[in-house]
């Protein structure tokens, strides 16, 4: 069942359009993503869709309901993280998470969700105290207490360190575990890769691609190369293999490259024909060569 | 809502602006009024001025700037509760700060220092109320129209020194140019201590200073309703 429909949104200030026709809906229970870099539309799609915006054009529908028209009775079953915002330097993280358990109707324990995210040592601290990724926890922690059906999370891990960043992964997935749906924002490609099980690739206002990670990076037809030395025996006829593009060979050293799954159809030459090789290299796929392939631009990462 | 306006009264409270809120105006009370004679109309009224004007000019304008430019109020706007109530439950606090400044006030200008007060309370609070409602909603305007909390700090010092000045707090009115006397009291600090001060001396309520504080209130605010963004 579909838990977010979006409809050929519009959006432009001024001259500007912001997004040109975005579509895409989100399944019960999935972790959605929306990929892209910064000033793609991304943000104001989501916004959209939490109704803190309104689209010129197009329709919305979460969990049945218009955010813009709907607007109240939506917030009590969303959850949202929003990038760029603060809580007061002084208040305390207990305070912070009783207080908006205070705006919903039929919120969590919210000393059960400070448990969960690790902040129990942090319950008297104020805001202003905390590291990045304590107050990222809280933020998250702060989506969740009005046990929402949707959270979404904006820029999630931004600024963290990568063993935050890890943590914050792991605790997303036990999120998923719950049943509840997540739409995550990010700019991350590694991110991404790691927690959606769908993906919205933006690009200009507009979806260039939607499907698994996995699907967005085997869709993709770019040339990548192997390399290996050889250690007893010749390699004959790997120009031949289906897939391959090119052979070159320095010394011992033999890098092949090619098409779609050519490096099994090399490593299976070289077993039949009892070649013995050492060091053996295959360039993963990325989705970041899925985004130059599909935008025909490279992604650039930094803020 | 009411845990809201705990919360918020709690923060307050950890503000070192809203100790200093309270302690300035009655360090300056205490200082002058330790050699002031017991029928002075004077002192108690200016202290009470200054109290109401660093919390109108300085605390709210600083403090709604703060929280717009945090993203705090846009933070709530994404819960069932509307961004609204915050400015509500500011506003009150506000109010009840500047309440307790001037009890603090007065608490020690009649307990201690044993200073002459007024007996018409009635019209104490109304003045009170007059005067505070202008001077807040100057601090809404600020709000509206800074761009951050430290612009908006910034702009309430900028407004607060000629204000005081031309209000006579930081001289005795009759030691100053009449023209500034004049235009003093159409400034809603101004016409607060004026107010303030017709009370002390027992003289009948001037009329004048009460619709120049009501003015601002009702003229100002629009115009800062109008300006003022929730992002």
């Amino acid at each position: 069942m579909a838990v977010i429909e979006v409809n050929g949104l519009r959006k432009s200030y001024g001259e500007l359009t912001v997004l040109d026709g975005v579509s895409f809906s989100v399944e019960e229970g999935e972790i959605f993503g929306i990929l892209g870099p910064n000033g793609t539309g991304k943000t104001t799609t989501v916004e959209c869709v939490e109704g803190l915006r309104q689209p010129d054009e197009g329709s919305i529908s979460v969990l049945g309901l218009d955010p813009a028209k709907d607007g109240r009775r939506l917030r009590e079953r969303i959850g949202v993280q929003l990038q760029h915002t603060q809580l007061p330097e002084n208040i305390k993280v207990w305070e912070a998470l009783d207080l908006y358990a205070s705006f919903y109707a039929q919120p969590r324990d919210w000393r059960e969700l400070m448990a969960e995210w690790g902040l129990d040592e942090k319950r008297d601290a104020r805001f202003g105290k905390l590291s990045g990724g304590q107050k990222q926890r809280l933020f998250i922690a702060l989506a969740l207490v009005g046990n929402p059906r949707v959270a979404f999370l904006d820029e999630l891990t931004t600024g963290l360190d990568p063993q935050a960043r890890r943590t914050t992964w792991e605790l997303i997935k036990r999120v998923r575990a719950s049943g509840m749906t997540v739409v995550l924002v990010s700019h991350f490609m590694d991110e991404v890769e790691e927690l959606c099980d769908r993906v919205a690739v933006f690009d200009r206002g507009r979806v260039v691609a939607l499907d698994t990670p996995a699907g967005l990076i085997d869709g993709i037809d770019a040339e990548h190369r192997m390399s290996f030395t050889l250690m007893d025996g010749e390699p004959a006829g790997l120009a031949d293999l289906p897939g391959v593009t090119g052979v070159s060979r320095t010394g011992d050293r033999v890098v092949v490259s090619g098409r779609a799954d050519f490096a099994t159809a090399v490593t299976a030459h070289l077993a039949r024909h009892h070649v013995l090789v050492s060091d053996l290299r295959i360039d993963k796929r990325t989705l970041d060569d899925a985004f130059i392939a599909l935008t025909g631009r490279s992604f650039g990462t930094k803020e | 809502m009411t845990k809201l306006t705990f919360v918020e009264l709690k923060l307050l409270t950890r503000e070192p602006g809203a100790i200093f809120a309270l302690l300035i105006p009655l360090f300056i009370l205490v200082v002058f009024g330790s050699s002031i004679e017991p029928g002075d109309t004077v002192l108690v009224p200016m202290a009470l001025a200054i109290a109401v004007g660093l919390v109108g000019l300085y605390m709210l304008p600083t403090t709604l700037a703060t929280y717009r430019e945090r993203g705090i109020l846009r933070r709530l706007s994404a819960t069932p509760v509307r961004p609204v109530r915050m400015l509500v439950v500011q506003l009150i606090l506000q109010l009840v700060l500047a309440v307790a400044a001037c009890g603090l006030l007065l608490g020690v200008a009649g307990g201690v220092l044993r200073a002459h007060l007024p007996s018409r309370w009635p019209l104490v609070a109304l003045v009170f109320l007059l005067g505070a409602g202008s001077l807040f909603a100057i601090g809404l305007l600020i709000a509206a129209l800074a761009p951050n909390g430290r612009s908006a700090n910034g702009i309430g010092v900028l407004l607060y020194f000629p204000m005081a000045f031309l209000a006579g707090l930081m001289q005795p009115t009759h030691q100053m140019p009449d023209i500034l006397v004049r235009v003093g009291e159409y400034t809603p600090l101004g016409a607060f201590r004026q107010s303030l001060q017709d009370i002390w001396a027992g003289s009948p309520a001037d009329p004048l200073p009460l619709l120049v504080m009501a003015g601002y209130a009702l003229v100002v605010s629009m115009i800062a309703a109008r300006f003022f963004r929730w992002e």
